[in-house]
């Protein structure tokens, strides 16, 4: 591990920068309550909501993360996420499939020739309580075999025993290993517990030249809420205003219905302005979410609301 | 003493909810304006989601539980046949026709209970074939059932729209119209009997502002029409339920065994006999 301060991560920020910002992180959290429901209050409607719709299906990680994944279930699921509603061909293909680095090479395969991305969790995911070399082993092993995106996980460990340069350094090193592959970072919100915790892990990885941050494993009853999206979006902002760079945010775990992940669009425009308003900053990790979404679409535009069974399953 | 009046609200998945468009009408009885729901599109949307879940739980509830817990309904109903009895009366019915209509109420709810675990050998058959195989009309309860209630106060007639889809394994989304108070005086003891959430919706409401959108729901099996519709207005709906291939049926009062049969669809197995 490298204990020089004076390293830089590829961004050429250095710890001590970001250290600044790390202490520097109250938050107003019943301002920020407050800030967050009255923007669940807009109301979205016909044409609007079915552009958000297929917006959000465009968005979307189609996630299997199970002891229980076979090649099967992969090769089911990618169809999926190539053609969500083959019943309608204006339904775009979802943003990736995301699985264990084990089953990369089967949904590279299945989704070759499609727009698709294969993003791979790695790090240990969910709980990355491994040593760095075996970290640094499962990711190599993912882009190896063909992973476009890695899910990395914090190591909440270090982060909640206070040690943020280990934090700092091993996102750095994972980095290193991932080069031009897209790294997005797990904060696990639900462990970091405090608003003030999940600003300071969205800078610390964003620091260390994470090109997303996400909010959850989806392995915790506690998933994405619209107000630690919100935390993350504000650091994501104020990064950009440091370095230039536009970071991305995914949110992940308990987002189940068009609602609300309609509303998660909205704070991302008011907020972010429509640049984020792309699958390249904005993302859902969601398994349920789709079905919801394909759902909503069919009733928009059929005027039924729709039962489960007449979409893939996935 | 401060005399309290009761808001009467709809019953969906186990809770008591205001419509979410905050919309109500009123229902006039003798002594008392009762302001109740007056059920929207997305309420309905609710509770067939919830009938869904609903429909999950109550059929894996073994036909032996279902019995006792149909049971303890009526068991429920007794402790409160004071107030079923005040409020009928309240409504404009007899003292005693109200008394009757309770008594013949309980015993319907015990009759159905027990049918819960009989139903299957009474409704099912072992069909004759030539050959060397056993035929099995296996009988399964339909599903989500939307059941539209005959105007009238009478709990009688009310849980004739309910019992039978209930005791066969259905979920049932109980929509009344202008008699709907009593409906909703018997959510409180639906909420008693260890029914379980969402297997047992009662909503109040105006039946032509939400039809089309039960009609073309998907999710909805069966539509029972225990109230005579216009006869262009029904064609509309069994136009718009034909894209899910709905079943909509016309259920005038039925009685005994005859009555669960419109909540059943056949599965045929056959198999063959081994020696």
């Amino acid at each position: 591990m490298q204990n020089n301060s004076t390293v830089k991560n590829q961004n050429n920020i250095s710890w001590e920068s970001v250290l600044e910002l790390v202490y520097d992180s109250k938050i107003d959290s019943v301002g920020l309550k407050e800030r967050v429901s009255s923007l669940a209050t807009r109301s979205i409607k016909k044409d609007s909501k079915l552009q958000a719709l297929n917006m959000i299906v465009s968005m979307c990680d189609l996630t299997t993360l199970e002891g229980e994944d076979t090649e099967g279930k992969i090769s089911q699921m990618a169809a999926k996420a190539i053609n969500p509603d083959p019943s309608d061909g204006e339904i775009n293909s979802v943003a990736a499939v995301c699985v264990y680095p084990a089953l990369v090479a089967t949904a590279k395969e299945k989704v070759l020739n499609s727009s698709v991305k294969v993003a791979a969790v790695s790090s240990y995911f969910p709980s990355g309580q491994v040593p760095m070399d075996s970290k640094i082993l499962d990711t190599q092993y993912a882009i190896e075999a063909g992973a476009d995106e890695i899910d990395i996980v914090i190591n909440r460990k270090a982060f909640l025993e206070g040690d943020y340069r280990k934090v700092f350094d091993e996102i750095v090193a994972l980095k290193e290993v991932c080069k031009d592959v897209h790294l997005k970072t797990i904060l696990e919100v639900g462990d970091l517990k405090t608003y003030e915790n999940i600003r300071k892990a969205s800078l610390i990885s964003l620091a260390a030249g994470s090109d997303f941050i996400k909010t959850s494993t989806g392995k915790l009853s506690v998933g994405s809420s619209r107000e630690a999206c919100y935390v993350m979006l504000k650091a994501v902002l104020d990064y950009k205003r440091l370095t230039g760079l536009s970071a991305g945010i995914k949110v992940a775990g308990g987002i189940r219905d068009s609602k609300d992940a309609i509303r998660y669009l909205v704070l991302i425009n008011e907020e972010m302005g429509d640049e984020w308003l792309s699958p390249d900053l904005f993302r859902f990790g969601a398994s349920s979410l789709l079905d919801d979404v394909l759902k909503q679409i069919k009733k928009l535009k059929t005027g039924a609301y729709q039962a489960g069974y007449y979409f893939p399953r996935g | 003493m401060i005399e309290i009046k009761k808001t009467f609200k709809n019953y969906v998945d186990g809770k008591y909810v205001r419509s979410e468009s905050g919309k109500t009408f009123n229902i006039e009885f003798k002594n008392s304006l009762y302001e109740v729901p007056l059920t929207s599109k997305k309420d309905i949307r609710d509770a067939v989601t919830s009938s869904k879940s609903g429909f999950k739980k109550w059929t894996s509830v073994s036909p032996y539980t279902k019995t006792q817990i149909l049971y303890r309904l009526s068991e429920m109903i007794e402790g409160n046949r004071d107030s079923y009895i005040d409020l009928l009366v309240s409504s404009g019915v007899s003292k005693s026709n109200a008394v009757k209509d309770v008594n013949n109420s309980i015993e319907k709810i015990i009759w159905f209970a027990g049918l819960a675990d009989k139903w299957e050998q009474l409704a099912g058959n072992l069909n004759p074939v030539s050959g060397d195989f056993f035929n099995i009309s296996h009988q399964n309860p339909i599903g989500v059932v939307f059941s539209l209630n005959k105007d009238s106060n009478s709990l009688y007639t009310l849980l004739s729209g309910i019992l039978p889809p209930l005791t066969v394994g259905c979920s049932v989304i109980s929509f009344s119209e202008t008699s709907s108070i009593l409906a909703l005086k018997f959510a409180e003891d639906i909420n008693n009997s260890d029914i379980p959430d969402g297997t047992l919706n009662i909503m109040s409401g105006d039946f032509n502002k939400v039809s089309e959108d039960i009609s073309k729901h998907v999710e909805i099996n069966l539509i029972s029409l225990h109230e005579e519709l216009d006869i262009n207005e029904l064609k509309v709906i069994e136009e718009n339920a034909s894209e899910s291939v709905k079943r909509i049926k016309y259920l005038p009062q039925l009685e005994g065994l005859s009555s669960i049969l419109p909540y059943l669809e056949t599965k045929t197995v056959w198999h063959p006999k081994g020696t």
